[in-house]
């Protein structure tokens, strides 16, 4: 699909094409609302300096918004694959395919994000490695937060001491990875003066061709021509070293 | 701590007469048996309850031991141990567990928010919560305190004051570890108890509690060499290393932002 | 007790047989650790069960419920062949050195019976002329003795022949208990025959409650008698009592035979007060000597003390108001229910007791109560008892017996004293207010006194005077500091403790009371009428007394602090009956020539050079008295020269300890099985039970009634106990809720021999039955009970506790509750107090 602009004589034209659907952006927010109250409560019982705010009735509210946080978290896989269950399966197909462009990506990622080096960064398929990151991350997380937080909940007391302090090492530590993960993705996502784009996908479910182009490369010009480019562009770089 | 107190506990004089458990149960207003919510039953032996629970703060527990040379039935009065080195303590994000005065460790009802970190890392499954609703989490710790409200008043705790048999004694730690040093002495030599030792002296750096066995800990249920739950110090490390990384993050992202700024404007469309 | 609690520090063995005492008595464990700490003492339990007093001791012995007097007879053999009794001890303070009657014969002559037996029915039971149980006497009346204990008619002999057989394999063979423990326990016994040593003997239903329990004290005293310790501090003959005033209850008379004071109920024989006191102080007579010589005394005074000016030299002080029985022994518990069952019995009252589950035969006992037109009950929860028309299997609708419930106060809720075992008696006040219109007993019969006297002042009917004539000026008023009170049970301690009537005259005609003075000592009492005491031995009880700080107060609400002797006496806390004395017959506590005995248990000892505080005819002061750190059980100034110095035990007739003493069953306690036995009798095999005791047969063909279980439908012996976490019948523990969770449910004991031939696991129901009854119970499986090797046969014991019953009144159960072990237990008692036989019966178990 294409935007035109109202006046019909314009010079140029954006080309939107779409990344997200409706379901995927909504969920992708409510995902977002119930990570970071989960983040946060999470935050305030795991942090000795914050034991303040953690105690008496307003810690047990602390928790009870942590579990109901975790339910609507927990859900939303559940609501995407009842709703979307072929998206939601083309997508997860997608995540988890790595190979060498991803290292590329990850050796280039510094000098590209930071120091603004364009043309360092190898082609892309629709979800970019870190992407596809962060997607693992996240699946990742909510299994190990469902099992061992669903145990800490509901068989505490039931099973053995060990098993819970084991299930509660399992919970901080997937805390830890999942929460620097979200702050890496939220200066990425939304912080970033390159990646402007990626939140209006988000919000619009659209990236702008010219985007496409240069972010998602075998997405765009579909694999065989988006790796033809870039051995091509390697071999004339080579050359110029 | 030199105005440090413990418990003296005489497993030799004790004879079980449960005066300790209800003393505890009348002074900190604690349940017994209530018909359709707390029903005991009786399953084969004298102990009741079965275990501590958010009613029950200390309780004797039975254990025939035959060695062969002597039969013995052992008594053993539980409760918390009053750690030097609390896991409890260290593992709870309210400090709703303290180290009181005294060496007590102390409990505060309104600080506890439920979490429950207390009763799974307690080497001695001694903290017990009370689960006001399973749903939401709504719970409350409990476990023995030492009568804190008596005995930062120079009284002793209720159990001390009722037992019988003089087998319970509070005061300066060090001398109660005394006390039981030389009742061992005794036991050994002139009561035939060849294995009777001081527990609580050593253990987990030293506990509130000093016991007077005439058998080994084992025989009573007790943890010979009870440590240290190794998840409770990877907690410890594990919060700081967190917030660092937290932290970390948060700083890198920002100084990339700065040079990225600068570097970065738009991608140079082709 | 002859000694005191606090006393048992001052051991140098404790021996706990047929008592748990670490659960029915905790505190009592305070003095037994302090003896076992500071003095070193060993600590023996003799029990069937590993109990948690046994877990406390030095050394624990195993016997079969019902063979203690084959144990004690054991333990007197063992001390006499081996020499350990107390020698200076033996020939001055006991009869040891007494002849007896030449035409006495003994069990090992007569299969099993003493000489004088009559079984006038044929059916193996009967009672003794003690004609032959006499001791001789020569020209003068005096009893002839032999101090070199060498005569074979000399009590010593008479005794080493009557336990001749009792070797340590034969005590083996019948308790069950291994020759090598039977042998440790007597040698550290026997060790406190020294004479610088005192041994301590704990006991309580384990020994009484037999067919022979009775006689089961008896050899317990024998054994302290030939060892030298009862007297001394560390030593007497101590009952541990079951409830926390039945001391007093029995102080107070509270028995069939017995007026307060232990003073003998009148019986049809003393028709008259005249007739009453000639047949106790007769020759022979229970009065005739000793300290009971004053007998007349005390029941003269307690006649004034109940009918006042209605009480005159004239009337034999109103004697003729008192009721006579036939025999005391037909108003026992046992014969009460057997008549109220054949409906002899319109009504009862009962107070604080829950025989519904604490009774013998309870099924029979609680049948009994349906036959009753009325039951009124004081009590604080609606017991078994209250609600007996409530069992299981009971229809309600079929019981006329009209039941009143009069709501009771609890101890802590009424101002007033119990005594402790150690006759120490202490004065308390209320700290609590009883709930709702709960009031203290002697306000509900305050209330029934009062309606009874206006009932009857309208119409007198046959014979009102007992009842219009008593005194009852108890009155409480708006000073009383307790409100709701009715009367004062201030005004009614002093009645007991005795008052002068008028100005009394000591021997030099000074006044020594005045009229209205509250008497110190029973000393005073008169039988002229001119004092009043309602109980003679707590003589002295509530009058002023010093407490050793300064302050002069009531006897019994003393509570000074101060030991100066440092013996645990205490002289200045409470007061122990008689005098304040705290060991009683401390006569004993020093030798014959009044020395102190070694071992620095320093007592009483004679000091002649004491002026003894009264003149001689020439007005110069007379020397010589009893000092010490006690006050003398004694004649202060008679020395131990003087006729009857060693005389010590002042309320037998002759004031010598009684190795030889008549009872129903004869002079000596011999072995006889319980009633319902495994075994025969190994020793006399024709004479297996006690012969004097009363077997009663009704309905004992059927369900609910007297029959007697056989070994071969019921080989298993029971016995029946009590746990520290309950209290007697239940009332007063299984309604609460700290006692309950602690101890929630019936359960049975059994060993792990047992429970494996039954196939019973731990903690699985199980049915016990006995030939009166079936209950069901959780199976405790344990160690501590192991099968007996009697007479060459494996027996096996169980045990259960009796505190349970199904709960009582439906709208407001126990929390605990449970079937009642006397529903086995048979309706059979002491052939001297027919206290039930509880302690071993037949049953079987299996799983249920």
């Amino acid at each position: 699909m294409s935007v035109r602009l109202r006046d019909r004589d314009s010079a140029i034209a954006i080309r939107w094409i779409p990344k997200y659907t409706t379901l995927e952006r909504v969920l992708h927010w409510v995902h977002t609302a119930a990570f970071l109250p989960l983040a946060l409560t999470g935050f305030a019982i795991f942090a000795p300096w914050l034991s303040d705010i953690a105690q008496g009735a307003a810690g047990t509210h602390i928790r009870l918004i942590h579990r109901v946080a975790a339910i609507i978290f927990g859900g939303v896989p559940v609501l995407y694959a009842i709703l979307q269950p072929r998206r939601m399966w083309m997508n997860a197909k997608e995540f988890l395919s790595f190979g060498k462009y991803d290292l590329l990506w990850l050796k280039g990622a510094f000098p590209y994000y930071v120091l603004g080096r364009h043309g360092e960064m190898p082609p892309q398929p629709r979800f970019n490695t870190g992407e596809r990151l962060t997607a693992v991350v996240l699946v990742l997380g909510t299994i190990v937060f469902g099992i061992t937080g669903l145990t800490m909940w509901f068989l505490k007391g039931l099973m053995p001491a060990w098993l819970f302090q084991l299930m509660l090492f399992g919970h901080d530590i997937m805390f830890l990875i999942t929460f620097i993960m979200f702050i890496i993705h939220f200066y990425l996502a939304v912080i970033h003066p390159m990646m402007w784009q990626s939140l209006v996908s988000m919000r619009f479910g659209v990236v702008s061709e010219s985007y496409a182009r240069e972010h998602h490369a075998l997405w765009y010009y579909g694999e065989k021509r988006a790796k033809e480019m870039w051995e091509a562009h390697q071999a004339a770089h080579k050359d110029q070293t | 701590m030199s105005d440090r107190l413990a418990m003296y506990i005489d497993t030799s004089k004790c004879m079980a007469c449960r005066g300790c458990q209800v003393a505890c149960k009348q002074w900190n207003d604690r349940r017994g048996y209530v018909p359709g919510e707390r029903e005991t039953r009786n399953t084969g032996s004298y102990e009741n309850p079965l275990s501590l629970d958010p009613e029950t703060w200390t309780r004797i527990t039975f254990h025939e031991l035959d060695d062969g040379e002597r039969f013995q039935w052992l008594f053993l009065k539980e409760g918390c141990m009053h750690c030097t080195h609390a896991a409890c303590v260290e593992v709870c994000p309210t400090h709703a567990l303290k180290y009181g005065p005294h060496g007590i460790v102390t409990y505060e009802r309104d600080l506890c928010n439920g979490c429950g970190y207390c009763s799974q890392f307690c080497p001695f499954h001694v903290p017990k919560l009370e689960v006001i609703n399973r749903l939401t989490g709504e719970a409350k710790s409990s476990k023995c305190v030492f009568c804190q409200d008596r005995t930062t008043n120079g009284l002793k705790p209720a159990c001390v004051k009722t037992c019988p048999a003089g087998a319970l004694d509070w005061g300066e730690r060090d001398g109660m570890i005394a006390q039981a040093q030389s009742r061992v002495e005794l036991l050994r030599s002139a009561q035939g108890f060849a294995q009777a030792n001081v527990y609580g002296e050593t253990q987990l750096g030293g506990l509130g509690r000093i016991y007077v066995l005439t058998a080994p800990p084992a025989a009573y249920g007790l943890p010979e060499n009870p440590k240290y739950p190794v998840m409770a110090a990877v907690q410890k490390v594990l919060q700081p290393l967190g917030q660092v990384a937290f932290g970390g993050t948060v700083l890198a992202a920002i100084t990339a932002w700065i040079i990225a700024r600068r570097n970065v404007r738009m991608e140079e469309v082709e | 007790m002859t000694n005191h609690w606090v006393d048992l520090k001052n051991s140098d063995v404790i021996m706990l047989q047929g008592s748990n005492a670490a659960e029915n008595h905790p505190a009592s464990f305070n003095w037994i650790h302090k003896a076992r700490e500071d003095r070193g003492a060993k600590l023996i339990v003799v029990d069937p069960r590993f109990t948690r007093s046994a877990a406390k001791a030095d050394l624990y012995a195993p016997i079969r419920s019902g063979t203690d007097i084959a144990f004690w007879g054991g333990l007197m053999k063992y001390i006499i062949d081996n020499d350990l009794y107390h020698k200076e001890y033996v020939v001055s303070f006991t009869n040891a050195a007494n002849l007896i009657h030449p035409e006495y014969q003994g069990p090992e002559d007569l299969d099993g019976l003493f000489s004088g037996f009559a079984d006038d029915d044929g059916d193996g039971f009967g009672k003794y002329d003690r004609a032959t149980w006499t001791y001789q006497v020569d020209a003068e009346g005096k009893t002839i003795r032999d101090e070199t204990l060498q005569d074979p008619m000399c009590v010593f002999q008479l005794l080493k022949q009557h336990y001749a057989r009792h070797d340590l394999d034969t005590v083996s063979a019948i308790t069950g208990c291994p020759k090598d423990k039977l042998e440790q326990a007597y040698a550290l016994y026997a060790s406190t025959g020294a004479p610088e040593k005192t041994g301590t003997i704990l006991y309580a239903m384990g020994q009484t409650q037999h067919t022979v329990g009775s006689q089961n004290v008896r050899a317990l005293a024998m054994v302290q008698l030939l060892l030298g310790n009862i007297g001394r501090p560390g030593g007497g003959v101590n009952a541990l009592r079951g409830e926390s005033n039945v001391q007093g209850s029995t102080d107070q008379g509270l028995l069939a035979h017995l007026l307060p004071g232990y003073l003998p109920i009148p019986t049809t024989g003393d028709p008259d007060f005249t007739a009453y006191v000639e047949n106790k102080t007769k020759p022979g007579g229970a009065w005739s000597g000793g300290y009971w010589a004053n007998g007349p005394k005390f029941i003269t005074s307690m006649l004034k003390a109940w009918w006042g000016e209605h009480a005159t030299t004239e009337n034999g002080f109103a004697y003729d108001y008192l009721p006579k029985v036939d025999s005391a022994a037909n108003h026992y518990h046992i014969a009460l229910f057997e008549a109220m069952l054949a409906g002899g019995i319109k009504g009862i009252w009962i107070m604080g007791q829950n025989p519904a589950v604490g009774g013998p035969n309870a099924r029979l006992e609680r049948l009994a109560l349906q036959q009753l037109d009325w039951l009124a009950l004081n009590d604080l929860f609606q017991t078994e008892t209250a609600a007996f028309w409530q069992a299981p299997g009971v229809n309600p609708a079929e019981v006329k017996t009209e039941v009143f419930l009069l709501p009771a106060a609890d101890g802590m809720e009424k101002e007033g004293s119990i005594v402790t075992s150690g006759r120490l008696i202490q004065w308390r006040p209320a700290v609590a207010a009883a709930p709702g219109e709960a009031l203290p007993d002697h306000d509900i019969i305050t209330l029934v006194v009062r309606k009874l006297k206006e009932l009857y002042a309208a119409d007198a009917g046959p014979f009102a005077d007992p009842i219009l004539h008593l005194t009852w000026e108890y009155d409480g008023g708006p000073t009383h500091p307790v409100v709701g009170d009715l009367i004062d049970i201030n005004k009614v301690a002093r009645e007991m403790n005795g008052y002068a009537l008028a100005d009394l005259l000591g021997p030099t005609g000074a006044v020594v009371a005045k009229k209205g003075d509250t008497l110190s000592t029973f000393g005073a009492l008169t039988t002229d009428g001119t004092t009043a005491c309602g109980c003679w031995v707590f003589g002295g009880y509530v009058a002023l007394a010093p407490d050793g700080e300064g302050n002069t107060l009531p006897a019994s609400k003393r509570r000074g602090q101060k030991d100066p002797s440092g013996l645990g006496l205490y002289p200045y806390w409470g007061f122990s009956w008689p005098l304040n004395r705290r060991i009683v017959y401390n006569r004993c506590s020093a030798d014959s020539a009044g020395n102190r005995w070694p071992g620095g248990k320093d007592l009483i000892w004679w000091d002649a050079n004491a002026d003894s505080g009264t003149k001689d005819a020439e007005g110069k002061p007379v020397l010589g008295k009893w000092v010490g750190n006690d006050v003398p059980d004694f004649v202060v100034t008679r020395g131990p020269a003087a006729a009857g110095g060693n005389d010590p035990f002042i309320m037998r007739t002759d004031g010598k300890g009684g190795l030889f003493a008549a009872m129903n069953e004869g002079p000596f306690p011999t072995h006889y099985e319980p009633v319902e036995s495994p075994t025969g009798n190994a020793l006399y095999p024709d004479r297996a039970v006690n012969p004097v005791i009363k077997i009663f047969t009704t309905n004992s063909d059927q369900s609910v009634g007297d029959a007697l279980g056989t070994p071969d439908r019921f080989p298993i012996i029971a016995t029946t106990y009590r746990v520290v976490e309950h209290w007697q019948a239940g009332g007063m523990s299984r309604w609460l809720e700290w006692l309950a969770e602690a101890q929630p449910d019936m359960f049975v004991e059994l060993s792990e021999e047992l429970a494996k031939e039954k196939g019973v696991a731990n903690g699985q129901k199980v049915k016990v039955r006995s030939a009166r009854g079936e209950i069901t119970a959780v199976a405790i499986v344990t160690k501590r009970f192991k099968p007996f090797l009697i007479n060459g046969k494996t027996v096996h014991e169980i045990g259960m506790p009796w505190h349970f019953g199904w709960g009582g009144g439906t709208d407001a159960p126990a929390l605990a509750t449970g079937d009642a072990a006397n529903d086995l237990t048979p309706h059979v008692g002491d052939g001297n107090t027919m206290i039930p036989e509880y302690k071993a019966f037949l049953v079987d178990l299996e799983r249920a």
